[in-house]
């Protein structure tokens, strides 16, 4: 996420540009959805994948192709690194493929420009994902697309040291991650008791968490709402563990996994795809994952990918037919098994590669109650200004109470976009 | 004497450092791709790779169809460099040297648009040629780039100071317009297009956006969209992937400059003079 903040802000700017001028805005209203005709799927399907499922989709989806055999699955792998301006360019040339995956981030200024198809109600039921998931999907009260994968956030931490600091099974509130860090610290010799985001680009997915779990809400229906009583005292006990030194503000780039190694950071936050590096750092069994520490709930921030249509779709229902089948969940739990990525399917979990592994469970029970920030269009550009603001409050020491009202006068000024 | 040699010697210290400044990071860069991943990682950083690994090159041509990306990339910059090459110096030649109605007009408009950024004509320009029918073809990804207006100004400046006698004197023995250009004027260019020639090369190897956006399949990737796409994930970035690639990438470039470096030399040294 981090390494995309000029694409984001690029692609920011040319769709609101496009939402103005091209005059196929979807309207601020909800819109119908068309069913899919039935019977087997055929001709080409056209797909935008990026990275990793983009390199493994094309050879995943002949099992697809194998139960229909007369259609065709082509799949372009697209880089991460500029994903975004990509698909709004190819939507302002009336270019688009079919199907796009679509990051979650991504998703509410991309509807916004009305190149998506609303998603077929008769085709996928809204219960079988995990309701966060599907939030992210939903933009003016229309789902357009469908979860794919999923991601979370949880405490990583050394049970060695967790152990000698007296907290042998993680954090469970608040005031045991502080004590935990501490202890860390003055028991079992780390130099910093836990690593947290000091602000910069993505931080949101730190801070919003704590926010979330000491009942917060950053949106009510249609209107930001950043300078609550609740999200100010999340943000002051964020801001707290780098006033207490208890985390680095200035740890440089890829530095975070060898000191976990070394044992000089007891613990950071972060999500499932850290326990594939740090095995290869060789911490492999000094280590686990323990849910976001409780206020008044235990919240995480839930991330990942959709996968969406597009309404200029030369194969509109195959295309939606192969989004049905990529949503059952022996094919989401095969997904996870090619290429790691976290079913966004719900009783896919059931299947014993995922329900398993004690740290996947942390993960998926964390995944039930976890949120994403609304859907809207401007959500993207005032995720950057979030950022800047949280940098000030934890590297430079401003007050948190001052930081969210400037994020929220920046939300007043510019509107959910919807 | 030895006052001499101690300004010498001060002079080498001073170069010593510059140099080592402008290398150190492509050393680092050449020795960090055969280093283990947690290697790259470690802080602070090595010189030396504590167990040299050849998997991040192995990695490279095992999953990226090399050859494919290699020929795109090249293909592109080659013709990109070569359009360049001959319309920057054409019309930089009629700037300089020709007198019609409109010329100064005409100049303005080229400067005007060395003032507009890429990003604003980015997405006009690729709905063109998306409407052209031209996505997704090589034609797409060589035609907006053939002439620019950064070439024709620096090819006019230069062009001002070959001397009009010169030209009035071929024009006296009998040579046409195109003989004149093609047999006494592109001659005395040749360090402006070698410094042309460098620049647009490289500007065009290392161009991201522009073919990321017109590619719409992966056969028509260049290489620096081929190595985004695997070494940037969503959550991380695989450093030995992608320093190994950068290796590869910048050797081609390499080649380019050191076969041009000795006029290139001479084209800053005399666009420096004027």
């Amino acid at each position: 996420m981090r390494y995309r903040w000029l694409a984001v802000a690029t692609s920011a700017a040319l769709v609101a540009s496009m939402a103005a001028g091209c005059g196929r805005d979807s309207g601020g209203g909800q819109e119908a959805a068309k069913d899919v005709a039935e019977g087997k799927a055929s001709g080409e399907i056209t797909v935008w994948a990026m990275g990793t499922e983009g390199e493994k989709l094309g050879e995943f989806a002949k099992a697809f192709t194998a139960e229909n055999p007369d259609a065709k699955v082509s799949v372009t792998a697209v880089p991460w690194d500029s994903a975004g301006q990509k698909i709004t360019s190819a939507i302002a040339a009336k270019a688009t493929p079919d199907v796009s995956m679509i990051g979650t981030t991504m998703q509410g200024e991309i509807a916004k420009t009305g190149a998506l198809d609303p998603t077929p109600t008769d085709l996928f039921q809204k219960d079988s994902f995990f309701p966060g998931a599907w939030d992210t999907t939903v933009v003016d009260d229309t789902a357009y697309g469908v979860p794919w994968y999923v991601e979370t956030r949880g405490i990583f931490y050394r049970t060695d040291l967790a152990q000698k600091a007296g907290f042998p099974d993680g954090p469970k509130t608040w005031d045991d991650l502080k004590a935990m860090a501490k202890a860390m610290q003055t028991k079992a010799g780390a130099k910093w008791g836990v690593n947290l985001q000091p602000g910069k680009t993505g931080s949101w997915q730190s801070i919003l968490p704590f926010g979330w779990s000491n009942g917060a809400e950053i949106n009510s229906d249609d209107k930001y709402t950043f300078d609550t009583p609740q999200m100010t005292e999340a943000l002051t006990y964020y801001q707290s563990f780098f006033s207490e030194k208890l985390s680095p503000t200035n740890l440089p780039e890829g530095a975070l996994e060898p000191a976990f190694a070394k044992g000089e950071i007891g613990a950071f936050m972060s999500g499932p795809w850290h326990v594939g590096i740090l095995n290869e750092q060789g911490v492999k069994g000094k280590f686990a994952v323990a849910p976001m520490p409780s206020k008044q709930s235990s919240t995480s921030f839930i991330g990942g990918s959709n996968i969406a249509v597009f309404k200029d779709a030369k194969n509109r229902d195959a295309a939606w037919k192969f989004l049905q089948w990529l949503s059952k969940p022996d094919v989401q739990a095969k997904w996870y098994q090619t290429v790691s990525d976290l079913p966004a399917v719900q009783s896919a979990w059931d299947d014993t590669a995922l329900s398993g592994d004690p740290m996947l469970k942390v993960f998926g029970e964390q995944l039930k109650s976890a949120k994403a920030p609304p859907a809207f269009p401007t959500w993207t550009q005032l995720a950057a200004t979030f950022d800047v603001e949280a940098e000030k409050v934890c590297v430079g020491g401003s007050d948190p109470a001052a930081a969210l009202k400037a994020v929220q006068s920046q939300a007043d000024s510019i509107g959910t976009g919807s | 004497m030895t006052r001499d040699r101690v300004a010498k010697l001060s002079l080498y210290a001073i170069l010593c450092a510059g140099l080592l400044v402008v290398v150190g990071p492509f050393l680092w860069m050449l020795l960090s791709s055969f280093k283990p991943e947690a290697d790259i990682r470690s802080v602070p950083p090595t010189w030396w790779p504590s167990t040299w690994t050849l998997d991040h090159y192995r990695d490279l041509f095992d999953r990226l169809d090399f050859p494919q990306y290699f020929a795109n990339s090249a293909i592109v910059a080659v013709l990109v460099t070569a359009g360049n090459l001959l319309f920057c110096s054409l019309l930089g030649y009629a700037l300089a040297k020709l007198d019609f109605p409109g010329r100064k007009a005409l100049f303005l408009t080229v400067l005007g648009m060395l003032m507009v950024p890429g990003m604003v004509t980015f997405v006009p320009q690729f709905v063109l040629v998306s409407n052209l029918g031209l996505a997704n073809t090589y034609a797409g990804l060589v035609l907006p780039f053939l002439a620019g207006p950064f070439g024709v100004f620096l090819m006019r400046q230069f062009l001002l100071a070959i001397p009009d006698d010169l030209i009035e004197a071929a024009r006296v023995d009998g040579a046409g317009e195109w003989r004149i250009f093609w047999r006494v004027v592109l001659p005395l260019c040749k360090p402006a297009l070698a410094t042309l020639g460098i620049l647009t090369f490289l500007s065009s190897w290392n161009n991201f956006l522009w073919p990321l956006v017109v590619a719409t399949t992966d056969d028509k990737y260049t290489l620096p969209v081929a190595l985004a796409l695997y070494a940037i994930g969503q959550n991380r970035i695989y450093y030995g992937l992608l320093l190994a690639g950068a290796v590869v990438v910048v050797v081609p470039v390499l080649i380019v400059f050191l076969a041009l470096q000795r006029h290139f030399m001479r084209g800053i040294a005399t666009t420096g003079l004027k």
